[in-house]
C-alpha cells in the first residue's frame, strides 16, 4: 500500500494515549484537504480516544473526496483494533470508496 | 505513597460510605422510595466491596458481595424495601461495619451472625419474603442458594453467584452450552479522563470467555468537532462466559460508574436464524498476547477463527433480537436497569460539583490553631500596652487596634470553624447502639434525631461516643418498658428515644429524651439508704433525688444484665462530661420519661474562665465548674477539728478550701472573710467552696497545655498567656477537691447538681 504521490505521510507516535488524541486531532486538521497516509508501524500503545480521533478523520476525508490510507500498522495496533471491534484494514487499508 | 497509608484512607471512606449506607438505609426504613436513595445505598455498598478486593480483603468482600446482590434486586424493583427487608439490610449494615474494623484493626468478628445474615440477604436476593420480624431467627428455607463461603475460592476475591435467570423470562439454558450474554457498553468521557481505558477493559472482558464484538462509531463527529477527549464509541458485546453476570459486571467493576453498561441473557435458540450482516459483528481473536508485551502464539488464531465463526452467527442473530428488544415485554428489566444507571451517573456528577473537600492531616489543623491562639494572646499584649502608653487616648491606633481583634477574633472562629464536625456520626452510631439493645431486650425502639449537623469540635465528638452509649443503654434497658406494659399504659408500643443536638449561647446542647416510665424516686431513695449515700431520714427535693443517680455505684435495675446495670453507668457518664468542661442534668416525670441534658463547650482549645487572684498569683478557673461566687461572713465560717472549715451556705454546710494553701502559695490558711468564696462543684456533684483572694473578671483565655511546654503539675490542668504576658495557671478544679478531701469529712448533703 504504497502511498501515492503527493499524499501526506503521518505516522503516529507510539503511545496513542489521552493527551496524543488532541495532538493527532490538530495534526489531521492541519492536512485536511490532502490524500494521507496513516503510518502506524510504530505504535505500541493506544487508546480508544486516539481510534476515535481516526475514524472522524476517516469521515471527514471521506466526505472531502479524499483518499485516507493506514499504510503499515504495528501489530500492537492492530490487535487493539481488532479488540475494539474497530476494524481499520477493512475500512481504510485500501481507499475509501471515491 | 505507601500501600498503608492507601489503605489508611480505604478505611477512611469506608466510614464515610458506611455512614452514607446507614443514613440512606434509615431513610428507606422511613418510608423514602426514592431511587436516588436506592443507588445511594447500592453505591456505598459498592465502593466498600471494591476497595476490598483491591486490598484482598476477602472476608469483606464476601460480604459485600451478597449484600450488593439483594441491593441490586431492591434498585431493579424485584425485591419490595420493607420494614422487614430494612431490619436484615440495617443488621448487614452493622455487620458490615464490623467487617471493617475487624479488617483495619485485626480481630474476629461473630461468624455465625455474618453467615446467618449473609443467608437472609440471598433469600431475599431469590425473592423469598423474610420472616416476619418475630422469628428472624427461624432458618432459611432450603431454596436459598448455596451458602455463598465466607472464603472465596477464586484468586480475586469474588464468587459467582448462582443467578435466578427467571426473571429474565428465557427459556431453560442447556446444561452444557455456555450462556451467551449481550453487553452493552457505552463509556463516557469520565471514563477515561479518569485514566481508564475501554480497550483494556474490553480486554478484560475477552479473558473470560469467547466474545464478538461490535463498534458503533455513529455517535462520532466531524473532525472538527469533536472533543478529542470525549467518548463517542460505543460497543455491543457478544460473549460466551461460565462466570455469568457478575463475572462481566466484574469487568467493569471500577469503571462502571462512568459508564453506561447493560448486560442481558441471550437465548440460544435463536442461534439457527439466519445472520443478517447490517451489524457486522468482529469476532475477537484470542491472541492478544500482544497487548501485553508477551510472544504471540501461532495456532491459536485458526481456533479463534472456528470459535469466532461460530459467534458471529450467534451474534447475528442476537443483533436481530436486539432490534425487537423493544417491543418485547421480557427487556422491560433492561430498561429499567439502563435508566437506573443514567440516574447514577447523573447523581455522580452532583457528587463531583457539590461539596468539595480536601483531607488535612490533624496535626496542621492544630498547628494552625495553635498558632492563632499565639495570635490572639499577641494582639492582647499589644491593645494592653497601647492602652497603656496611650496618653491623649484619641490616636487613631486605637481604631486599628479594634479593627485588628475583630479579624483576629473572626479568623479564630474560622480556625474552629476548621475542627468543627457535626455530630451526625456518633448519632449514627447511637442508631445501632439503640437496635442493638432493643433487639435484646425484646423492646420496641424509635431513634429520632434532631439538628445532627450541628457542629462541635473534633475532640468533644470523639469523647462524646462513650457517655451517649451509656445514656442510650440506660434509657432502652431502664428507661423504656416492656411492649406489653406500654400498651397497658396506653402507650404506643414502640418506645421513642429522642437525641437532640443545638447550639445555646457558644455551647453544644445535647438532650436525650425516652418516654419510658421516668425515674422511680422511691426506689432510688431506698436504694440511696441502702447504699449510705444517705441517711434514711434524709429530706430530699424531687431533683436531689433525681440526681442521685450519678452517683458511683448506683443502679436501680433490679438485676444485673449485660447492657446495664453494674453500677458503672451515669457516674462514669457525669465524669467524662465534666472532662469536657461540659455539665450533665437531668429531669423526669413519672410515667412519662426522663430527659438528660448535657452541655459542652464547642471547643476543647479556648475557655470561658474566671480569671482570680491567690496570693499574689493570677489563676483561671474554669467558668463551667463555678456554680455561685459569694462573699463569705464571719458568722458563716465555721471551724471544724483542727484546720477544716466549713462554710454555711443556705442551711447547708460546705467545705472550705484554701485554694493558695492546697497549692502551697502561703504557708497559713488565709481569713476567708477577706476574701471570695466560688462555690464550685465537682466530680461526683459534691460541692466545695474554693477561697480565693479576689475576682478579676471574666474572660476567654487560649488554653497551653502544661504537660507539653513544662512538665504536670497537680492541681494545675494548663496555663495561659494574659494580655499582659504573664503566664496564668488553669486550676484543675477536681484535682484541687480531690487533695483536699485527704483530711476533710466525707461529703455533704448538697447533693443537687445545680447547673
Amino acid at each position: 500500500m504504497a502511498s501515492k504521490a503527493g499524499a501526506q505521510n503521518v505516522k503516529l507516535a507510539a503511545v496513542l494515549d489521552l493527551n496524543e488524541a488532541t495532538t493527532l486531532q490538530g495534526t489531521l486538521q492541519s492536512l485536511r484537504g490532502s490524500d494521507i497516509v496513516i503510518d502506524a508501524s510504530a505504535v505500541e500503545r493506544c487508546g480508544t480516544q486516539c481510534i476515535q480521533v481516526l475514524l472522524a478523520g476517516a469521515k471527514a476525508w471521506e466526505e472531502d473526496k479524499k483518499t485516507f490510507t493506514i499504510g503499515k500498522v504495528s501489530d500492537a495496533f492492530e490487535k487493539t483494533t481488532q479488540l475494539i471491534g474497530v476494524n481499520f484494514e477493512q475500512l481504510l487499508g485500501k481507499e475509501i470508496r471515491q | 505513597m505507601d500501600m498503608n497509608e492507601i489503605k489508611e484512607i480505604f478505611f477512611q471512606e469506608c466510614e464515610e460510605q458506611l455512614a452514607e449506607l446507614e443514613s440512606g438505609l434509615l431513610k428507606l426504613n422511613d418510608g423514602d422510595r426514592d431511587p436516588e436513595t436506592v443507588n445511594a445505598v447500592f453505591r456505598a455498598v459498592h465502593s466498600i466491596k471494591g476497595g476490598a478486593g483491591a486490598f484482598g480483603l476477602d472476608d469483606l468482600v464476601a460480604f459485600a458481595h451478597v449484600f450488593e446482590t439483594t441491593l441490586d434486586c431492591v434498585r431493579s424493583n424485584k425485591l419490595e424495601p420493607t420494614q422487614d427487608v430494612l431490619k436484615v439490610m440495617l443488621k448487614s449494615a452493622d455487620v458490615l461495619a464490623d467487617l471493617t474494623n475487624a479488617a483495619r484493626d485485626g480481630g474476629s468478628v461473630d461468624e455465625s451472625r455474618s453467615r446467618g445474615l449473609v443467608k437472609e440477604l440471598e433469600a431475599l436476593a431469590h425473592g423469598e419474603v423474610p420472616a416476619p420480624s418475630a422469628a428472624v431467627e427461624a432458618p432459611v428455607p432450603k431454596a436459598a442458594a448455596p451458602v455463598v463461603a465466607v472464603a472465596p475460592t477464586d484468586p480475586s476475591g469474588f464468587q459467582p453467584i448462582p443467578f435466578s435467570f427467571d426473571d429474565f423470562g428465557g427459556e431453560d439454558e442447556p446444561a452444557a452450552a455456555l450462556p451467551t450474554y449481550e453487553v452493552t457498553f457505552k463509556p463516557r468521557a469520565e471514563l477515561f479522563s479518569k485514566g481508564n481505558e475501554a480497550s483494556l477493559l474490553l480486554r478484560d472482558l475477552s479473558r473470560i470467555g469467547e466474545m464478538s464484538i461490535f463498534c458503533n462509531t455513529d455517535d462520532v463527529p466531524a473532525l472538527h468537532k469533536m472533543d478529542p477527549e470525549g467518548s463517542y464509541l460505543h460497543w455491543v458485546i457478544s460473549i460466551k462466559t461460565d462466570k455469568g453476570e457478575d463475572g462481566i459486571r466484574q469487568v467493569f467493576e471500577f469503571a462502571e460508574w462512568d459508564c453506561e453498561l447493560d448486560i442481558k441473557l441471550q437465548e440460544d435458540d435463536a442461534a439457527s436464524a439466519e445472520a443478517d450482516s447490517e451489524l457486522p459483528m468482529i469476532p475477537v481473536p484470542f491472541d492478544l498476547s500482544i497487548l501485553d508485551d508477551g510472544p504471540a502464539v501461532a495456532e491459536a488464531d485458526t481456533s479463534a477463527d472456528v470459535a469466532a465463526a461460530v459467534a458471529a452467527a450467534d451474534t447475528a442473530s442476537n443483533v436481530m433480537q436486539m432490534a425487537g428488544a423493544a417491543a418485547r415485554g421480557e427487556k422491560k428489566e433492561s430498561a429499567a436497569t439502563a435508566a437506573a444507571a443514567a440516574a447514577n451517573n447523573a447523581q455522580a456528577a452532583n457528587n463531583a460539583s457539590a461539596g468539595q473537600t480536601i483531607r488535612v492531616d490533624l496535626d496542621r489543623v492544630d498547628r494552625l490553631i495553635n498558632l492563632v491562639g499565639e495570635l490572639v494572646i499577641n494582639q492582647a499584649m499589644l491593645s494592653q500596652s497601647v492602652i497603656e502608653n496611650d496618653n491623649n487616648g484619641t490616636s487613631s491606633i486605637n481604631m486599628g487596634l479594634e479593627e485588628l481583634q475583630q479579624l483576629t477574633r473572626e479568623i479564630q472562629d474560622s480556625v474552629m470553624a476548621i475542627r468543627a464536625q457535626p455530630v451526625k456520626p456518633v448519632f449514627q452510631r447511637m442508631a445501632r447502639t439503640v437496635r442493638e439493645i432493643a433487639d435484646i431486650t425484646g423492646k420496641s425502639v424509635r431513634l429520632v434525631t434532631e439538628g445532627e449537623n450541628t457542629e462541635v469540635d473534633k475532640t468533644v465528638i470523639d469523647k462524646l461516643a462513650e457517655p451517649l452509649t451509656h445514656m442510650i443503654r440506660n434509657a432502652v434497658d431502664h428507661g423504656l418498658e416492656m411492649p406489653e406494659k406500654r400498651v397497658a399504659l396506653g402507650k404506643n408500643p414502640e418506645g421513642t428515644v429522642k437525641l437532640t443536638a443545638k447550639h445555646r449561647s457558644g455551647r453544644i446542647v445535647i438532650e436525650l429524651t425516652d418516654d419510658g416510665a421516668g425515674i422511680n424516686r422511691e426506689k432510688v431513695r431506698q436504694k440511696a439508704i441502702a447504699n449510705d449515700l444517705i441517711s434514711a431520714d434524709a429530706n430530699l427535693t424531687d431533683e436531689e433525688i433525681d440526681n442521685l443517680i450519678f452517683h458511683a455505684g448506683f443502679s436501680t435495675a433490679d438485676k444485673v444484665s449485660d447492657l446495664s446495670g453494674r453500677g458503672v453507668g451515669m457516674d462514669v457518664v457525669k465524669r467524662s462530661i465534666q472532662a469536657l468542661g461540659g455539665r450533665i442534668s437531668i429531669s423526669s416525670k413519672p410515667g412519662q420519661g426522663s430527659t438528660f441534658s448535657m452541655s459542652l463547650p464547642l471547643t476543647l482549645a479556648v475557655l470561658d474562665g474566671m480569671v482570680v487572684t491567690v496570693a499574689g498569683q493570677t489563676l483561671v478557673v474554669p467558668l463551667t465548674a463555678i456554680v455561685e461566687t459569694l462573699q463569705p461572713e464571719a458568722s458563716s465560717i465555721h471551724s471544724f477539728g483542727a484546720t477544716q472549715r466549713l462554710i454555711s451556705i443556705r442551711n447547708s454546710f460546705c467545705p472550705l478550701v484554701d485554694v493558695g494553701r492546697i497549692l502551697n502559695f502561703r504557708a497559713m490558711q488565709a481569713n476567708p472573710v477577706e476574701g471570695v468564696a466560688l462555690l464550685v462543684e465537682s466530680e461526683g456533684g459534691g460541692q466545695r467552696a474554693l477561697m480565693v483572694d479576689a475576682i478579676q473578671g471574666q474572660r476567654q483565655v487560649v488554653i497551653k497545655s502544661l504537660e507539653a511546654n513544662y512538665t504536670h503539675v497537680p492541681g494545675i490542668a494548663a496555663a495561659t498567656i494574659l494580655g499582659d504576658g504573664r503566664v496564668a495557671l488553669i486550676l484543675d478544679v477536681d484535682a484541687v477537691v480531690a487533695a483536699s478531701r485527704g483530711q476533710s469529712l466525707k461529703q455533704e448533703m448538697s447533693l443537687a447538681s445545680v447547673g
